[in-house]
């Protein structure tokens, strides 16, 4: 056990920094807080993960002989840590890396890989994940899409349903979809489905975390291909859990909290006003940060060890929801200006991914159910 | 960035933990307030493992490794101070007591062969036999004592060298706070899997299955902020790991009562070997005001309002 960072760790935050300071530009704050999701920031992501695929740190943890150069899961955390405190740059891409490429990996025939994998490392491809429906929310197993393969013996399936809560599926070309394909709870299956195809009506949801985070997806008879599903038919639970538990902490979370926390820190000392109990609630906002940033990284550090992931990253997701509430509410409490205001454009953005830290990848509660089961041994 | 223990770590840890296995229960029947065991002590001493930071390959990360597992037996013993601050102030070789103010009471004060007394930025150091002490009668779980007197002649540490002392004391009270925490979690999620309500064991129920977990979230955030800070050995870390063990035990604790039922509150059940050690530690080195405002002054180092000025000249620790 040790806590320190090799010098190619140091010297590659370093580069990303570099290249961050090169390619952002002025207006990049403003533009981030559209959100992921906006057109914006999809169409800035497009421009910059090629130039990031260029100077190698938009997969480079992925195999040499998928693009990538074999770097370590660290690697790409320390890459993901700095770009989400920057406000994510990548956009909705940030997907493709954390778990999509992987799970494709993992799960992808030759085929798939070829011609997936090729597109995210290009770094100009959306993708969107298509699992909650209005019946199945914290309940996965409880949707009710449906593929129903077609006779024939083509491989044909047609899809009928309707996901909701669908990010960035307005602007994304394909979906990393979740169906059932029989009647047992957990007979669903996994198909990477273009969003071309005829039959797909997407409609946008508004909202308080920003544009384009929200929309529902209906599916009306469209036709998907035995080629297009990840893993065998039926197994789709099994894939769903490998991405799960990539993306559960894909999101270095507390690196925006911590940055909107010094933000509002330096706001209270310019304004003389960062009074010994705004000192006391900023530090202990700080150490919740610190605390998240830690079990994240035991998190990182057993799946690079491909370690079984027992509850750890439930922990992790639990700590960083911990971490953005403390930080958002020290904003409300010390500067509520700049929660009010439209010109501290990193805190606004903070806030509207802070208030989906406990949803978004699975409801907080359902981590405590989690950890309650897989580290505490209750209820089994 | 590792958090597998290594070949040397793992050897350690299990050596040490074939010492602890001996006090890993407390004894059965009725406990007395503390659990304290001068053989424990005895044997932690005449092991080496005291003197972990002087040897080859191993520093305050292992130190802190072994704090928290000592900690998390419900027999106390004097390891934190000893491992941490012994081989900077150390006179004999017994354990090391650490005073705030003459007149309180002192944890291992009646065990001690040295004690450093904090005052301001300085520490004073003397021999524990030099100290006029008296007995303490309360409920609290550590073997206290209280500090009457010190020698006028005490040695006097100043300011900057004083500063490694407190970085120090702060990674012995988050280590050891991390693995009281532990040592009480367990316990109580023993109890929870056993205690049958309403036919069924309380440990099914959601209410308390999530408060746990919760718990469950900052025990693991507390003994990796204490391992880091002790592997950094920086100020800021080591205030900021002892800020976040301070304020978890304060949920953790009552929680940990909260599930045990009125048996939590009996002498025979060992919880309160864990939790009446933590909240002697809650406001040990000043507690979370005084960890806060040092996190805050080494991140923040600009500006301080009138308000605070007025804070710091009473001086608040
Ligand atoms: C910003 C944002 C983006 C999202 N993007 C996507 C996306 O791209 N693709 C996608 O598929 N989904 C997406 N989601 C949906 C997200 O996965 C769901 O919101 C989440 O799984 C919770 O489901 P629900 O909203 O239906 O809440 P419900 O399941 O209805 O639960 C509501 C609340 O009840 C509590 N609860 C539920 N079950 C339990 C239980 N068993 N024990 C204790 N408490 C419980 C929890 O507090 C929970 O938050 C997104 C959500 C947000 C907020």
């Amino acid at each position: 056990m040790e806590f320190g960072w090799t010098s190619d760790q140091e010297a590659l935050r370093g580069k990303l920094q570099a290249f961050l300071d090169a390619s952002l530009p002025a207006d990049w704050e403003t533009i981030a807080s559209l959100s992921p999701g906006s057109q914006a920031v999809t169409d800035f992501s497009r421009e910059f993960c090629p130039q990031l695929a260029e100077a190698g740190m938009l997969c480079s943890h992925w195999p040499e002989e998928h693009g990538g150069s074999d770097a370590s899961a660290w690697d790409h955390f320390i890459i993901g840590e700095l770009l989400w405190g920057a406000g994510e740059p990548r956009g909705p891409q940030y997907y493709n890396v954390n778990w999509i490429g992987p799970t494709i990996l993992a799960y992808g025939t030759e085929e798939q890989k070829a011609q997936h994998l090729a597109r995210m490392r290009e770094g100009n491809v959306v993708w969107c994940q298509g699992f909650s429906e209005p019946s199945g929310g914290s309940d996965l197993a409880a949707i009710r899409t449906r593929a129903v393969r077609q006779p024939g013996g083509d491989g044909r399936y047609l899809v009928n349903g309707q996901k909701i809560w669908t990010s960035y599926a307005r602007l994304a070309e394909f979906c990393f979809l979740v169906v059932k394909t029989g009647d047992a709870r957990r007979d669903v299956s996994v198909f990477l489905l273009p969003m071309d195809r005829p039959g797909i009506t997407v409609r946008p949801i508004d909202s308080v975390v920003g544009d384009g985070d929200l929309h529902e997806v209906f599916f009306d008879d469209v036709e998907v291909f035995e080629a297009e599903r990840l893993g065998p038919e039926g197994k789709g639970w099994e894939v769903i859990r490998y991405s799960l538990d990539f993306e559960r902490v894909g999101i270095p979370r507390y690196a925006l909290a911590l940055r909107t926390l010094h933000r509002a820190v330096a706001e209270l000392q310019r304004e003389g006003s960062f009074i010994a109990e705004a000192e006391q609630d900023a530090a202990l906002a700080l150490a919740r940060c610190e605390a998240a940033r830690m079990l994240v990284y035991e998190t990182v550090d057993k799946r690079m060890r491909e370690r079984p992931d027992t509850g750890s990253a439930s922990m992790a997701r639990y700590a960083v929801v911990c971490a953005e509430r403390q930080v958002a509410d020290f904003v409300l409490d010390w500067t509520p200006h700049l929660f009010t205001s439209d010109d501290a454009p990193m805190v606004a953005t903070h806030h509207k991914r802070a208030i989906a830290a406990g949803l978004a990848a699975g409801a907080a509660e359902i981590q405590l159910n989690l950890v309650a089961r897989d580290v505490l041994g209750l209820g089994v | 960035m590792d958090f597998t223990l290594s070949e040397d770590q793992q050897m350690l840890m299990t050596a040490f933990e074939g010492l602890l296995s001996r006090y890993r229960e407390a004894p059965h029947g009725v406990h007395g307030y503390t659990c304290y065991s001068e053989a424990f002590q005895q044997e932690l001493r005449d092991s080496g493992f005291l003197e972990i930071t002087d040897q080859p390959g191993f520093g305050l990360l292992e130190a802190a490794m072994l704090i928290e597992a000592a900690a998390s037996c419900p027999v106390s013993v004097e390891a934190a101070s000893s491992m941490m601050i012994g081989p900077l102030v150390r006179d004999g070789a017994g354990p090391v007591a650490l005073g705030w103010q003459v007149g309180r009471p002192v944890r291992y004060l009646g065990q001690a062969s040295t004690l450093c007394l904090f005052e301001g930025d300085d520490v004073l150091v003397c021999a524990r036999d030099e100290c006029d002490l008296a007995p303490v009668d309360g409920v609290a779980a550590y073997p206290l004592a209280r500090l009457v007197s010190v020698p006028s002649g005490a040695r006097r540490i100043r300011a900057g060298e004083a500063a490694a002392i407190r970085r120090r004391v702060l990674l012995g009270i988050a280590a050891e706070a991390a693995g009281l925490m532990r040592g009480a979690l367990e316990n109580t999620v023993q109890y929870v899997k056993e205690r049958e309500q309403f036919g069924q064991p309380l440990g099914h129920f959601q209410g308390i299955q999530h408060r746990l977990a919760e718990d469950m979230v900052m025990v693991r955030a507390c003994r990796s902020l204490a391992f880091r800070a002790a592997f950094e050995d920086c100020d800021r870390q080591a205030a900021l790991a002892c800020l976040y063990a301070q304020d978890a035990m304060r949920k953790v604790i009552h929680d940990c009562h909260q599930f045990s039922g009125a048996m939590g509150l009996t002498l025979e059940f060992p919880l309160h070997l864990w939790t009446y050690r933590l909240k002697v530690l809650q406001g040990e080195a000043g507690g979370r005001a005084a960890q806060a405002r040092s996190v805050s002054r080494a991140t923040w180092p600009q500006h301080q309002t009138a308000a605070d000025k007025h804070i710091i000249e009473e001086g608040v620790a």
